[in-house]
């Protein structure tokens, strides 16, 4: 009996591989980290929402498939895919040397830079090499976290969130947080809890692009997403998702 | 009224309750200075309670206890004055097992009295050699006999230099061939002139050292008065009773 | 015969790790397996064919040693906490009785993690503490409270006849505490809080959670950017497994020693 199960189990279970391994997917699994305002985050009704979610939504539209979404923990997000636990990330993710030779990406959908956010009290510092002899923090295995490492004097102190480095610096214990302009903006000026605290000082001091991550050797959901990539910007509805989210 | 003829310990209609059992139904009697009385009576009788009531060990319901001018039964009263003048000896010793036998009789001397330590030490010197255990000043409480332990309680105990002493039961977790050298330490302090009380199942001690007895019965005083009396023509059938089980 | 001669009752309050004695042969058999081990595995790893090992080894000290510092912070500072928590739990005026009551059942009632995050951001909202020090009182007010119930288990375990003796000597309540009870009671709550140390020292790893820099933080810091995780928490598990297999046995040699003693 128990034999006839696993044995029904495993047929069933390789005929469904074999079903996904040839046709084009109906449906993907995306993770996204939503704790990163306005690119995603999850609003008051618990959905999650932003210019990714937007975005990725509008891709898959055009590439002729669905998205799951799932919430996942930055610091987790790549290991989830190594494991199979999605097929895709899309969360903010700059495309680096380090993470191409690991991961597979789509063509860039948008650029970005990492940007510098002090206490209002703070007068003088312009750039991370002003705030030697200081923590300032960034979430944890971002860009904005590997810039201030490459700062020498400045101590890094990495966070899960990004909003719990900005409470950390509503507390006093940091002098300032490194993260990507869209965010910095949302925290520093829009927030109403910090915007009289925080600002955003000087320009933008890297230049990123964002990809959607998929992994190593995927060639077919990659050439897939790019392909509604490439209509949705000839359709011009980034711009639109733009201006919707980014401020 | 003098010093003289006051009494020392005067107890005068006292009641305790045990929820709703009655522990002590007026009790009243008084002790003299220098005098030695025994309380006997079978156990569950309150001798123990109204014995350990004297120094507030017990909170009492009803009645009044003045020992040496200070009103035990009044909340107020600074209890630790009217303990530092009147000694106790339990049946369980109640060694402090964590000191020396030296430091055993040291400890209240110093914490309490504010001798300075060499004083308290030649003191608790002295009242060793009394008992007779000199020689294990630098033991620990558990490495000494029960008969030992007992006669450095009483030391500890004359260490305060007490103006009386209560022994509660003192022999009766001894095995039978140490009962007589707690015995004999405690005729040696009777004749010196302390004033005793002592509830004990020793018939041969109260005979010989007691200067009155009392008998109790469920929570009263059944018959009161000199250990010849007492012990050849009781006026009681309790009291009869009881010694024709004894004797 | 006496109350006052027996062995103190052993209590048996929360459980951080095994401590091994020698009495236990099947347990301390275990430790040696275990310890060496680990540090031959550990040796193995960073010596061994692959430079990505001996890159995270290089990586995580400055994390062990915050471990540790927290780790020790907490335990003294809960310790203090713990004995008051304690010392008013048993305390026969009703206020200070509550008030102690109330914060063992509430800390009780609510998950470490979840308080970690409360007290580290309140207290930021509040006042400006360095965030050691706010992670070391944080962990401190939780294991505060179980410390308090090992203290007033430990002291409860002293026979009723010590209070007696030392009030009846002439003490204060206060005096007899210090002078009487609390040295014997120190005695009986040393093991229970030995192991309070050990699971101290693994739910330290939560305080990365509140940007501390311990090691498990390093690890994930140093995964997330070279994406080694397998390799990395290995390391990390090692480590922490050699700490606690470390600690476990100094306690354990440190309550033979006391028992030995008298």
């Amino acid at each position: 009996m128990k034999f006839f199960r696993t044995l029904t189990a495993t047929v069933t279970l390789v005929a469904a591989l074999s079903v996904t391994a040839f046709a084009a997917p109906k449906s993907i699994k995306v993770a996204t980290d939503a704790t990163w305002p306005p690119m995603e985050m999850v609003d008051a009704n618990k959905k999650i929402v932003g210019y990714d979610i937007d975005f990725m939504n509008a891709v898959a539209k055009e590439a002729g498939v669905t998205v799951e979404f799932k919430n996942t923990a930055w610091d987790g997000i790549f290991a989830g895919l190594d494991s199979g636990q999605y097929d895709a990330i899309i969360s903010s993710v700059t495309i680096t040397k380090e993470r191409q030779a690991k991961y597979d990406f789509t063509e860039p959908y948008t650029s970005i830079g990492q940007i510098l956010v002090v206490p209002k009290t703070d007068k003088t510092s312009k750039v991370i090499a002003n705030l030697k002899g200081k923590k300032v923090g960034a979430q944890i295995g971002t860009t904005g976290a590997f810039e201030i490492k490459k700062v020498a004097g400045v101590e890094l102190k990495t966070y899960d969130e990004i909003g719990l480095a900005f409470e950390d610096m509503a507390a006093g214990r940091i002098s300032g947080v490194v993260c990507d302009e869209p965010v910095a903006a949302h925290f520093a000026l829009q927030k109403k809890e910090y915007r009289d605290k925080f600002k955003v000082v000087g320009k933008s001091f890297t230049k990123e692009a964002y990809g959607i991550v998929v992994k190593k050797g995927n060639t077919e959901l990659v050439a897939l997403l790019n392909k509604g990539i490439k209509a949705v910007k000839a359709k011009k509805l980034d711009v639109k998702i733009h201006s919707k989210w980014v401020k | 009224m003098t010093a003289d003829n006051r009494p020392m310990i005067e107890v005068s209609g006292v009641c305790k309750y045990f929820g709703s059992f009655q522990a002590l139904d007026d009790i009243s009697f008084s002790v003299r200075d220098g005098e030695k009385v025994v309380i006997i009576g079978p156990s569950g009788s309150g001798k123990s309670t109204i014995l350990r009531s004297i120094n507030r060990l017990e909170t009492i319901d009803r009645g009044k206890i003045i020992v040496d001018g200070m009103d035990v039964s009044n909340p107020k009263v600074d209890i630790c004055k009217v303990r530092e003048e009147v000694g106790m000896v339990f049946q369980s010793f109640n060694l402090f097992p964590h000191k020396t036998v030296l430091e055993n009789l040291t400890l209240a001397q110093i914490v309490v009295r504010k001798r300075d330590r060499q004083e308290a030490e030649k003191i608790a010197m002295e009242l060793l050699h009394k008992v007779g255990i000199a020689e294990k000043a630098a033991a620990y409480p558990a490495k000494l006999s029960g008969g030992q332990q007992q006669r450095v309680a009483i030391a500890r105990s004359l260490a305060m230099n007490p103006k009386a002493i209560l022994f509660d039961e003192p022999t009766s977790a001894l095995d039978p061939e140490m009962i007589g050298e707690v015995l004999d330490v405690m005729k040696t302090l009777a004749r010196e002139g302390m004033t005793m009380v002592v509830v004990t199942h020793e018939m041969g001690f109260a005979r010989e050292v007691a200067d009155r007895v009392i008998f109790m019965d469920h929570g009263r005083i059944v018959e009161e008065g000199t250990p010849e009396h007492f012990f050849t023509n009781p006026t009681h059938e309790r009291a009869k009773l009881f010694l024709s089980q004894i004797l | 015969m006496t109350d006052n001669q027996s062995p103190h009752k052993a209590i048996e309050v929360g459980d951080g790790a095994a401590i091994p004695h020698k009495s236990d042969s099947g347990l301390f058999t275990a430790w040696r397996i275990a310890f060496f081990g680990a540090i031959a595995l550990c040796l193995f790893l960073a010596f061994g064919r692959s430079d990505q090992y001996m890159a995270i080894f290089k990586f995580v000290p400055d994390g062990i040693l915050v471990t540790f510092k927290v780790t020790l912070g907490s335990i003294l500072l809960a310790i203090v906490v713990g004995l008051i928590a304690g010392l008013g739990r048993i305390s026969t005026n009703r206020f200070i009785n509550g008030l102690a009551s109330l914060y063992v059942e509430v800390i009780r009632g609510i998950p470490l993690l979840v308080q970690l995050f409360y007290i580290y951001y309140a207290l930021g909202r509040f006042v400006k503490i360095p965030d050691m020090v706010s992670a070391i009182i944080a962990m401190a007010v939780c294991y505060g409270a179980y410390m308090g119930e090992i203290f007033r288990a430990g002291i409860q375990s002293i026979p009723k006849g010590q209070m007696e003796a030392a009030l009846s000597l002439g003490m204060s309540r206060g005096q007899a505490m210090r002078q009487v009870i609390l040295p014997q009671a120190f005695k009986v709550v040393l093991p229970p809080i030995g192991n309070e140390f050990i699971a101290l020292l693994k739910d330290s790893s939560l305080v990365s959670i509140l940007a501390v820099s311990d090691l498990l933080r390093r690890g994930r810091e140093y995964a997330s950017e070279t994406f080694s995780y397998f390799e990395t928490y290995t390391v990390i598990a090692l480590i922490y497994l050699v700490m606690t297999l470390f600690f476990s046995k100094l306690i354990g040699i440190m309550e033979e020693r006391l028992n030995d003693g008298r």
